[in-house]
Order: structure tokens, then C-alpha cells, then sequence
């Protein structure tokens, strides 16, 4: 049952500690829904846009979609390896590019076969020419992402979560990345989460739409009509004076809120999750 | 308990290759930073043997011990030090060091402390040739018994990675540990065999229970038996209790670190 789903989500939500101020000594500590009662489910080969404005949790989701982080309550079920796509990681800041092929396959958890096998790839992708042998220090920006971007891309998972990798790079390498992502979406079938801000981007890739604002899960479906329904309300946002910007996200931020007791160091050593 | 330890197990054999790559180029990047690279990979052990060895040997008049003048024997038992004190130290920061690749990765955590252990190991080689050629210089040439140095570098290999797993996780719940680590490092240099062999004379009070409280150290018996086997040719059997106690304890230790390895591996990135 259920296994044309590769993930599914059943009220997960996500809690993060907060500090607290200093003017405020005596309160309790507070926490946080980062990710508030959360139900999806992703059919298998499905390719997913994830949207919503700073701060609402995009990033703590594709986080939890890539298990790297525990989700605090309710039920995560995953069909398959995930994998997160995460450029500027592992690139070693003192070695040359092409050392660094072998040090982030290396932290991906590729074999020495593997990387070998990939090198020619990256190489031609990356388009580094002679910059390949100095090191990465020397990169631009630019430059480093596309090299990170060729090195993640010999991963080979059944989930695929893309977190605002393509928004790097000039027109012409995110144009190739895209063409690229869509070799994997019609000729492998993998799913894929994308992070993106780029509407129109999100727009031409994806088939779902998944919009998340201030933790909590508005809308999921087609994707072109989450994606009116999103301009919409970032239109909304923008046309609001001030004063009523501030209240809006300070109601949001009390939504989010819980109080909870004090968890001391021994506490979080001996407890059971 | 015991699934947690074959976790942590089956993560770091099954990740061998990218052990071994990461220390690899850890390393390559250390010596990539400074002009000589290499050459202080050797350097910096001389030269605080030889500061240990001039103050120690020369301006104290270090008497012989057990009939083994002072510096080729403060140089064996430095090289193993030498191996055990980076380790410990740094493998307080095995898991913290690497935040921006767990927190961005999926990434079997399990494998950084010994990645660090890997890593100092090949200091520990360069430590062990300045080692040889001192001992060459000193007349001291190799025996059948020297192969035990490999046993004995096996237990300070498996010690380390035990104490930093157990150390790296505790870094990442509470950050004043790695601070109380460093302050005790130099406690328990002094505790340990490498400067002085941790022995006390008959005219110090209650010598008997203080020499065997030394004896209760671990580090202790790595040094002595990388000693044993240079000087006095003493095989691995030559101190089973001693033995025994060192598994013993290296033993609890590594359960405990995978115990708490295996509790923590996704809350890491909360704990950030």
C-alpha cells in the first residue's frame, strides 16, 4: 500500500530551540515550529517546487526530505535514497580544483571508481579550463559553484532535493544545469524537490507546487495554480504599508511560538528522542 | 547498545575509502597552507623533543632509566604521545569542525573522529622516523621485538578513536568541553610516562598505591609498551593484567562513544 509514494508526510513538524533575550532572564525558554503539522504525499517520479517567502521553512524542509535532520513529531516515510544537492560543501579552500573533485566525491561517498569515472564529466561540465589545477581560493564565486554543481551532480539517488543550487552561476550555466535537472526528470523518472525564488523557473520545471508559509503547509497541487496563488499573496505583502508588514509578521511569528520547560545538558544526554 | 555499536562499526568499514581520502587531503591542505609543508610534519615533533631533551636530559642531568640514556628514550616514549595528544584534542572538534558538511549533507557522522585519528596517524609515521634515526644514532639497531610497536600502535589507534568519539559528541552538546580537554591535555602529559617514567622513589609517602594509581592510566601502558619493545625487548605478554585492564577500559569506552554517537547522529544539526 502506498508504494507509488516516494514520500510521505503525515503531520510533521519540526521544533527549534530559541535563546532568549537577555532583558528576559526570568522567562521560560521558547521554542519554535520551524515546520508545523505538515501532511504531503509525493507520488514517485513527481517533481515538486517548493515556495514561500524567507524564513517559512523551505530550507528546514528540505533538510528533513534529505535526512539529514529528525523531525520532532509525526511521521516521515521515504521510498528510496534522498540526496541533497548542496554546492559550496566539501570544496577545500587550499587544494586545486581538480583535488577537490576527489575530496567532496570523496565526503558524497563515492568510490575511487566512481570519481575516476566522473572526472572527465565534471571537468567538461565545470568548464574551469586551465583554472582546474589552482586552487579554489582563487575561484570567483561563480566559478565555485560551478565546479560544486558538476561534483554533486554524479550522485545517483532516487530523490533528488535542490535547494536554491540553480539560483548561482551566470545565464548561460544555469541554463545548462536546468537542461541538465530536466534530462533527469523525463529520462531517469527521479523525484525532485525544488527550492527555488524564481518563479518562472519553478513555473517551467515543475509539475506539483508546494507552498509554505510561516511553517504550516497552504496549498499543494498543480503548479501553476499555487504558483498564481503565491504572486498573489506576495503582491498582497508588497502593497501593504509598513506598519501592517510588521504586525503580519509578528502574528506569524507568535503562531510559531511554544513555551516549553528548560532542557539542561543532561536532560537532552539522557532523554529518550 | 549492541546495535549501536554495530553502526558505528558498519559506517566506518563500509567508509574506509573516504576516510582515508578526507585525512588525505586534510593533510594536503594543511601542508598546501605553509611554504615547507611537509618539513614541519617533522619539524615541529624535533623540536620539542629536543626542547624536553636539553632542558630535561642536559640541564637537569636525567639520570639513565633502566640502564636506556635519557634521549632515546624520552624519543620513543614522545613519539607515541605524540600520536595520543593531537588526537584526543583534536577529536574534540572531529564533529564540530565539519559543521557545514552535516548540516548539508547526508553524512555517516561516525566516520570524523576517525578521520582525525587517521590523519594524526601519519604524523605519528613522520614522529616514528625521527624516532628511528635518533635511536640509529644512539646505537640502538632494530630487533625482532620492535614488530610489537605495530600491536602497540593498534591499541593507541583504537584508544583515541574511542576517547574522540566519545569527546567529539560531548563538544558538540556542551562546547566547554573541547576547552576543559585542552587544559587537562598538559595534566595528563605529566601523569603519563613521556617526560619522567612516572615512578616514585621509596621516600615519597604511600609510593606503593601512587605508583599503581599511574598504572590505572591507559596512555601508561601504550608508552611503556612502545618502551618495552625498544629497549627491553618485553613481548605483549610480559604484562597481562596490565593488558587486560587496557582492553578492558578501551573497550567501555568505545561502547560508550557509540552508544552516544548513535543517539545523537541526527540531532547534531539541532545542536549547532
Amino acid at each position: 500500500m502506498g508504494k507509488e509514494y516516494a514520500v510521505e508526510l503525515e503531520h510533521v513538524s519540526k521544533i527549534y530551540k530559541l535563546k532568549k533575550k537577555d532583558e528576559q532572564k526570568n522567562s521560560s525558554n521558547k521554542s519554535f515550529y520551524a515546520l508545523r503539522d505538515i501532511n504531503v504525499k509525493v507520488k514517485k517520479g513527481d517533481v515538486v517546487g517548493i515556495l514561500g517567502t524567507n524564513g517559512s521553512g523551505k530550507s528546514t524542509l528540505s533538510i528533513i526530505l534529505s535526512g539529514i535532520s529528525d523531525i520532532d513529531e509525526g511521521n516521515m516515510i521515504v521510498r528510496g535514497e534522498q540526496a541533497l544537492i548542496s554546492i559550496n560543501t566539501g570544496l577545500n579552500q587550499q587544494l586545486t580544483g581538480l583535488e577537490n573533485i576527489n575530496v567532496k566525491g570523496a565526503l558524497m561517498g563515492l568510490s575511487k571508481k566512481r570519481i575516476k569515472e566522473i572526472t572527465d564529466d565534471v571537468i567538461e561540465f565545470a568548464e574551469l579550463g586551465d583554472f582546474l589545477y589552482q586552487p579554489v581560493k582563487k575561484y570567483s564565486s561563480g566559478m565555485k559553484s560551478r565546479l560544486g554543481f558538476s561534483i554533486s551532480l554524479a550522485l545517483d539517488p532516487e530523490i533528488f532535493i535542490v535547494d536554491e543550487a540553480l539560483s548561482v552561476g551566470d545565464k548561460g550555466f544555469a541554463q545548462k544545469c536546468m537542461r541538465r535537472m530536466e534530462k533527469l526528470r523525463d529520462e531517469q523518472g527521479k523525484t525532485i524537490f525544488f527550492v527555488s525564488h524564481s518563479l518562472p523557473q519553478v513555473k517551467e520545471f515543475c509539475k506539483t507546487g508546494m507552498w509554505i508559509e510561516g511553517g504550516k503547509l497552504m496549498e499543494f497541487g498543480d503548479i501553476d495554480t499555487v504558483c498564481d496563488h503565491y504572486s498573489d499573496y506576495v503582491d498582497k505583502y508588497n502593497s501593504m504599508n509598513d506598519k501592517d508588514k510588521k504586525k503580519l509578521m509578528e502574528e506569524k511569528f507568535e503562531q510559531r511560538l511554544i513555551t516549553d520547560r528548560k532542557t539542561s545538558f543532561f536532560d537532552r544526554l539522557f532523554s529518550k528522542r | 547498545m549492541l546495535k549501536s555499536v554495530r553502526y558505528v562499526l558498519k559506517e566506518n568499514f563500509s567508509n574506509l575509502y573516504r576516510i582515508f581520502c578526507i585525512a588525505k587531503y586534510e593533510l594536503l591542505a594543511d601542508m598546501r597552507d605553509s611554504k615547507f609543508g611537509l618539513f614541519w610534519n617533522f619539524a615541529s615533533p624535533a623540536i620539542q623533543v629536543l626542547t624536553y631533551w636539553l632542558i630535561f636530559g642536559i640541564a637537569w642531568h636525567k639520570k639513565p632509566i633502566d640502564n636506556v640514556s635519557y634521549l632515546p628514550w624520552l624519543v620513543v616514549g614522545y613519539s607515541a604521545w605524540w600520536f595520543i595528544q593531537p588526537c584526543i584534542q583534536n577529536g574534540c572538534n572531529a564533529v564540530f569542525s565539519k559543521t557545514n558538511v552535516i548540516t548539508k549533507m547526508k553524512f555517516p557522522v561516525s566516520v570524523l573522529p576517525a578521520t582525525i585519528c587517521a590523519k594524526e596517524f601519519f604524523n605519528h609515521l613522520c614522529m616514528l622516523l625521527i624516532a628511528i634515526v635518533t635511536l640509529f644514532i644512539c646505537g640502538y639497531y632494530p630487533t625482532i621485538h620492535w614488530l610489537g610497536l605495530i600491536y602497540y600502535s593498534f591499541c593507541a589507534f583504537v584508544f583515541v578513536e574511542a576517547v574522540s568519539l566519545i569527546l567529539s559528541v560531548l563538544t558538540m552538546l556542551w562546547r566547554d568541553v573541547k576547552k576543559l580537554v585542552t587544559s587537562l591535555m598538559r595534566m595528563l602529559m605529566y601523569f603519563s610516562p613521556v617526560i619522567w617514567d612516572c615512578h616514585f622513589d621509596a621516600n615519597v609517602p604511600f609510593h606503593n598505591i601512587l605508583n599503581g594509581l599511574m598504572k590505572l592510566n591507559p596512555v601508561h601502558y601504550i608508552i611503556n609498551g612502545y618502551r618495552d619493545c625498544v629497549f627491553y625487548g618485553k613481548t605483549l605478554l610480559d604484562h597481562p593484567v596490565q593488558g587486560l585492564y587496557f582492553w578492558v577500559v578501551v573497550i567501555v569506552l568505545f561502547v560508550l562513544g557509540c552508544m552516544l554517537m548513535y543517539k545523537f547522529k541526527r540531532k547534531f544539526i539541532d545542536l549547532i
